[in-house]
């Protein structure tokens, strides 16, 4: 049996029905802090048996294996520390397992469409009638109301439209989107500290309750301050590198392919150290004018750096009292003395692959009692059991209908 | 039981006070030493940061401790380990602290100098924005913070569920690496090291950001879309086309498949593009200016927006429209915070004014 790690969460029941990326990466996150999260995937959910093409984070052991929809590297990244239980909700006998196991739960959280769980008649009346002690995470792109509620969200459609990019780019004229779906790790975050304002409200008055969180309201409202400023008139526009209230600021090109650095001076003391490093500039400048001379500030910063690696470039402004660092690939972060000290890479998954660990450190959390992710239904009979008390006879019942799976449909 | 919560340093212990604030809890907030350079105006950053909080100032590190004595929690953000505890955080008596610097408590590079562009620089973002032959684009805005300070919130809560005292140590560079997409794993599973190319989501094709009469749509078309996207196109033919039967034909023939793209979007109007976005059921989304985001109807149904009530320093903000959390609970509806202003903490007034004992 896998248990939860230790942590502030232990006791605390999780139903885990996510895909994709924000909801794992925020089930992950709780699972971290030591909640015991069942996930409960449809057979399908991993995809085929025969995957068409690598996936996007290519597979865990390097090629593809015989169980290819267990191998997806960017899955297996999300899914540390927990349980698997491959249910077919589209069942009769299926949904009816899933609401036992709703009253065992303290928490369910989906990312689905806004009509997805509806229409497996598991709406939140049903589920809160079926568990009123039931925290409930939604996550639709879009929210479960409004014009909008059923249009389809992904990260990166979901970032145009909360005003981003009006500020992400070259210039005005040159918008960019991250293409990154940053959208998706804001509501992650956010999630997380929804489930545990919801957990610390029930704690207190005792109550369950349906909590919503909506990947654009995520983008819009860490918009917020140029919202307001909008209406106060202060219209901000994109600046490319530049900062409005830090000057220099930017990147700058190092020795190298595709090698840069990025610098900034954050107060006059920070300009005065770098004019210290490089005495051409002007120790004497205050931030409106170095405003107004960036031009040529970046010049001569570019000119320094250019003859100099990163690495070397940041530890020289560092030491200068200098807000530097190296723009990094994986290759360079992995290296980092800083990540290798604080062992931020964690080997606790087959192939001893290194996955990104927990940023949030306390006593009592330890990153090696972690488990690797589980195989599609790998815990079906454990949780079953577990949970519900159900037989030998009665999960093998389940099997022989195809109710529970271990493996996708051929 | 009201938490009491103790908040010092910028934007990211700004944002963990902000949800506490919200949560109806008794956040105070000490103003000490310089605010850090922001993307919007100190009122804007006050009033989405910090409505609905008490604000004091002082940098006695006396009358500090003696908050944290009182308090719940702390949240404190500083420059650096050592800045951290020269504030006295490991001796204030608190039963639940994080401390949110930009590398963590230890390491050798604990007390390095940095500002969220060289976090996000060192964190494995900044490589992976912008077109490819140009220099690479920082992220605007405070995502860093913010979502440091969610972490942080979540943590603390956490340990106030479970009735833990316990020190938090979380590093802005780790948040970063926790959060990031596939980059990390493409590299370490499939030797692959993702770079970048522009607005070109890159592995989905297509991906990107298309010119329309009036304005800018994002395309992210993921496999499954890509029928209906051919009818969002109204070039039903494509879906026959040898070129694009599947995801990995439409990346070999990116450029060709963009220009038809390119080709039949700059003919749509914003308006066009978002009614066939919702008729065809396809993952688009059009560029919305913030005057667009503010008068959105979605948003205005949904009751989104939050008023301000400002302290007289601030009466711009009468009629300013404040996003809400990101999250709803429930049916709570958002209450209307009062933007308080700072007031000089001393001796005398701060058991009067401040969790009185």
């Amino acid at each position: 049996m896998t248990n939860p790690v230790d942590g502030p969460l232990n006791g605390v029941r999780i139903l885990d029905l996510t895909h994709v990326w924000a909801g794992p990466l925020a089930v992950r996150m709780l699972a971290d802090l030591g909640a015991e999260v069942v996930r409960v995937e449809a057979p399908t959910s991993r995809g085929p048996r025969v995957f068409p093409s690598a996936p996007i984070g290519g597979w865990l052991s390097g090629s593809v294996s015989d169980e290819p929809w267990n191998d997806s590297a960017l899955f297996v990244k999300l899914a540390r520390n927990r349980r698997s239980l491959a249910l077919d909700l589209k069942t009769d006998q299926g949904r009816a397992v899933f609401l036992r196991l709703v009253t065992q739960a303290d928490v369910l959280v989906e990312n689905f469409s806004a009509r997805a769980m509806p229409s497996l008649g598991l709406d939140s009346a049903t589920l809160q009638r079926a568990n009123p002690q039931l925290i409930y995470l939604c996550m639709p792109g879009y929210g479960a109301s409004g014009p909008l509620k059923d249009r389809v969200a992904f990260g990166p459609t979901v970032e145009v439209m909360c005003g981003f990019t009006n500020m992400m780019g070259y210039g005005p004229d040159e918008p960019r989107n991250t293409a990154m779906a940053l959208m998706d790790p804001v509501a992650a975050a956010n999630s997380t500290a929804a489930v545990l304002t919801a957990l610390r409200q029930r704690q207190q008055q005792g109550n369950g309750m349906r909590v919503e969180m909506s990947l654009h309201e995520g983008g819009v409202s860490y918009n917020g301050p140029w919202l307001i400023d909008h209406q106060l008139g202060q219209a901000p526009t994109c600046m490319g590198n530049r900062h409005p209230q830090m000057a220099p600021h930017g990147v700058y090109r190092c020795v190298g392919e595709d090698e840069w650095l990025a610098l900034a001076c954050a107060d006059d003391r920070q300009w005065q150290d770098l004019c210290r490093l490089l005495p051409g500039l002007d120790a004497s400048l205050d931030l409106r004018a170095r405003q107004q001379q960036q031009d040529d500030i970046d010049l001569q910063i570019s000119a320094w750096t250019s003859q100099r690696s990163k690495h070397a470039a940041a530890e020289l402004l560092q030491q200068h009292g200098v807000p530097a660092g190296a723009v990094n690939n994986v290759p360079d972060m992995v290296d980092d003395p800083q990540v290798q000290a604080r062992e931020f890479f964690v080997r606790y998954e087959r192939y001893d692959r290194p996955m990104p660990g927990n940023p949030i450190h306390m006593p009592g959390l330890d990153s090696s009692q972690w488990s690797p992710c589980p195989r599609l239904g790998e815990h079906n009979a454990e949780v079953l059991g577990d949970w519900l008390g159900l037989s030998d006879a009665e999960i093998a019942g389940l099997q022989a209908d195809g109710v529970i799976v271990d493996k996708p449909p051929a | 039981m009201v938490d009491k919560v103790l908040e010092l340093g910028g934007y990211a212990a700004g944002y963990a006070g902000r949800l506490y604030a919200h949560a109806g809890a008794d956040v105070v907030r000490v103003e000490y030493g310089v605010t850090p350079p922001a993307w919007a105006s100190p009122v804007a950053m006050d009033s989405f940061l910090h409505a609905g909080k008490r604000r004091v100032a002082t940098s006695d590190p006396t009358l500090i401790q003696q908050l944290a004595a009182a308090a719940d929690v702390v949240i404190c953000e500083a420059s650096g380990a050592d800045a951290v505890h020269a504030l006295g955080f490991q001796e204030w008596s608190t039963p639940v602290k994080a401390a949110l610097t930009p590398f963590g408590l230890t390491g050798p590079k604990r007390n390095w100098h940095a500002t969220p562009n060289t976090l996000l620089a060192m964190g494995g973002y900044t490589v992976l924005m912008g077109d490819a032959e140009r220099e690479p684009l920082s992220l605007p805005g405070h995502y860093l913070e913010f979502q440091t300070g969610a972490l942080a919130y979540t943590a603390c809560n956490a340990a106030q569920l479970a009735g833990q005292s316990t020190d938090i140590d979380i590093g802005m560079l780790e948040t970063l690496m926790s959060l990031s997409q596939f980059t990390t794993v493409r590299w370490h599973c499939a030797g692959e090291l993702r770079t970048r190319h522009g607005s070109d989501f890159w592995f989905v094709v297509p991906s990107e950001l298309f010119r329309c009469t009036d304005g800018w749509a994002y395309i992210n078309i993921v496999p499954q879309f890509w029928d209906a996207f051919t009818v969002f196109l109204d070039r039903p033919e494509l879906l026959v086309d040898g070129r694009f039967t599947n995801n990995g034909l439409r990346m070999q023939h990116r450029t060709a498949l963009h220009e038809i793209v390119a080709e039949v979007l700059a003919t749509f109007s914003v308006a066009q593009v978002h009614e066939r976005a919702a008729s065809c059921r396809v993952p688009v989304g059009v560029v919305q200016s913030f005057a667009d985001v503010l008068d959105d109807p979605h948003l205005a149904e949904r009751d989104f927006w939050q008023a301000v009530e400002a302290a007289p320093g601030a009466p711009e903000m009468s009629g300013v429209k404040l996003p809400s959390l990101p999250f709803r609970l429930g049916d709570k509806k958002s209450t209307r915070l009062h933007l308080n202003g700072v007031k000089p903490l001393t001796e005398p007034t701060l058991w009067g004014r401040l969790w009185g004992r």
